[in-house]
């Protein structure tokens, strides 16, 4: 068989780690002569049980799971593992019989990801399991609300870049009195600033082309760029004079016409806050500068503190060289 | 009459494909298949073209952005959806095939009101006089619906206005009941649309009774009142304009003022009739 030499799935960042439940030696043979052991990592357990104390210890990168397991049915293994909100995003594969395919599977019951049928066509098995990891590294990082990549992705990123000693331009931004509005108006309006200032900054970076743009949503009202350094400039002037002219229509028109939201905190003391503002402190990594993600996100959140001392949306460049 | 009146209702928001005039989507068309050009450009092009620029507004109003009935100026729609997709808008949308002539004097009369709401904004000091156009620009889209998706309705009611000498809206009023201002009602609710213009869409036949953007409703109804003064372009009729003394009284407008509108008016439709549909 031995299909292994072929090239890793473009989105294995690293080596994949992976569990087998099966005590069926053919299944076994066929995935661990698939992909090298520096791709995916096969731990085999022949035993259901067994297996159980491992995966919640160290869960592994995906799960594939035979549903003929002598003492527990995979169905169940799965379920076990998918009704955990730690353990939900692991990708699970279950291993079915023909026989099993007779009755259509409730799938809302039984929460997997994917599953294979025997007699196993080997370059589906291949594929089906490629894209079962592909998929979780999509889905998993996702930020729920504006389904842009999160904080492991951006990390990843970060360092991906920093590693291959390219020049790029880090820039994070944030709202300010966005709490406020939050508190006066609700969580669903919140949620509609931090979509609305999703779409401007991934429009506005879309703008510049390029090919290593990347926009991510650390969480909250947290929001990471990345692009040349000869554009971030001008896109900061972008994102800054779209988003000022836009989120006015986001308050009451009451507000607005005032220009601030006026509250009254629990003290009965009467506050004013003035409508949101986004700074964006940029960081460059040029001539490989860099050597570490964290090195990038002190810089930047040195230069934000800085950013965030003007009220107005403003932007801070990290000059240092 | 409730039976007509929900069918109708059915087929209006039942539109899929609203088509628009040729000469808007050529230039729109060429506008983004060139990379250099900014939104601002296509902004300004889209905001002649009452049916592009209501795509725009109902798909950055959806609820799949995130933040339904919130954007009411062409040229936010266009940064929040980005260039694919206004490419995908521009690409899916079809002309007429047939009433192109018809439709050439709807769409001068719309944005000529858009023009004339714009300028009547000004002069009442109110901001975002932009917001005012759109909201001019879209008053009568419940006319291109019905003439889109009841052919033969709309066949009846030209013809009632003409033979019976009523406005269009009277004449809508005899055949159905009801008129366009409750299908804008209909499709603005439909298309989570902003307030203000969702109200202009509604009340500018009824300024009066608009209830929370007053404002917006009495100068679409200014514009409407001016536009079919001047005669520029056509709405469905030729009679006479009517002109409710509450949306002067809103605007806190004297005769002068409407008149100095009125000579802007008249400057800037020039140009407008230079476009050419």
């Amino acid at each position: 068989m031995g299909m292994n030499t072929a090239e890793p799935a473009s989105c294995f960042v690293r080596k994949q780690r992976a569990f087998l439940l099966s005590d069926d030696s053919e299944l076994r043979d066929m995935l661990l002569s698939m992909w090298s052991r520096e791709w995916i990592e096969f731990t085999v357990f022949d035993r259901g049980r067994g297996a159980i104390e491992y995966l919640f210890n160290d869960p592994p990168d995906l799960l594939v799971v035979d549903n003929r397991l002598p003492d527990i049915s995979g169905a169940e293994i799965a379920n076990l593992v998918k009704s955990e909100n730690v353990y939900r995003q692991l990708p699970v594969v279950l291993v079915l019989d023909h026989d099993d395919m007779g009755e259509p599977w409730d799938w809302g019951s039984v929460e997997v990801d994917d599953f294979l049928v025997r007699p196993f066509s080997d370059s589906e098995a291949r594929d089906r399991i490629n894209l079962s990891l592909c998929r979780a590294t999509r889905a998993m990082d996702a930020n729920p609300l504006t389904k842009l990549p999160g904080n492991t992705s951006i990390i990843q990123k970060i360092q991906s870049l920093i590693d291959k000693e390219q020049d790029f331009a880090l820039a994070y931004c944030d709202l300010d009195y966005f709490k406020s509005f939050n508190d006066k108006y609700g969580f669903s309006r919140g949620d509609e600033i931090l979509m609305m200032t999703a779409r401007v900054i991934v429009n506005t970076i879309k703008s510049f082309g390029g090919k290593g743009n990347f926009v991510g949503h650390v969480g909250g009202d947290d929001y990471v760029f990345i692009m040349s350094p000869d554009d971030v400039e001008q896109a900061c002037q972008r994102i800054i004079s779209t988003f000022d002219a836009i989120v006015p229509n986001f308050y009451d028109s009451s507000d607005r016409k005032l220009g601030k939201i006026v509250s009254t905190d629990r003290q009965g003391t009467v506050r004013e806050f003035p409508i949101m503002a986004v700074s964006i402190a940029v960081v460059f990594n040029i001539d490989g500068r860099l050597e570490h993600f964290g090195e990038a996100s002190a810089i930047a959140m040195s230069l934000k503190k800085k950013a965030k001392e003007n009220p107005k949306s403003c932007y801070v460049l990290d000059r240092r060289s | 009459m409730e039976d007509l009146k929900t069918s109708v209702k059915g087929q209006v928001l039942a539109i899929q494909d609203l088509p628009t005039l040729p000469g808007v989507l050529d230039e729109v068309t060429k506008l983004v298949e060139n990379p250099e050009t900014s939104t601002e450009e296509i902004a300004n092009v889209i905001a002649k073209d009452q049916v592009l620029s209501a795509k725009v507004l109902k798909m950055v109003n959806s609820p799949i952005y995130g933040f339904p009935g919130r954007i009411s100026s062409i040229q936010h729609g266009l940064v929040l959806l980005g260039f694919n997709v206004i490419r995908g808008i521009i690409i899916s949308t079809s002309v007429f095939d047939m009433m192109v002539q018809a439709m050439q004097g709807l769409w001068e009369h719309s944005v000529g009101v858009a023009t004339a709401s714009n300028i009547l904004a000004r002069r009442a000091g109110f901001d975002d006089p932009e917001e005012y156009a759109v909201a001019g620009l879209l008053h009568d889209l419940g006319k291109v619906v019905t003439a889109v998706q009841l052919p033969e309705l709309h066949e009846t009611i030209l013809n009632t206005a003409k033979t019976k000498n009523l406005s269009y809206y009277k004449a809508e009023k005899h055949v159905l009941g009801f008129a366009h201002d409750r299908i804008n009602a209909w499709l603005a609710r439909h298309w989570h649309l902003p307030g203000n213009i969702r109200e202009a869409m509604s009340r500018h036949h009824s300024p009066h009774m608009a209830e929370l953007y007053k404002s917006t409703a009495c100068v679409v109804h200014l514009g409407d009142f001016m536009v079919r003064l001047f005669e520029f372009g056509n709405s469905g009729d030729d009679q006479t304009a009517y002109l409710r003394p509450e949306a002067m009284k809103e605007l806190g407008f004297k005769m002068s003022d409407l008149e100095r509108c009125m000579d802007e008016l008249a400057d800037q439709l020039l140009d407008v009739s230079d476009m050419g549909f």
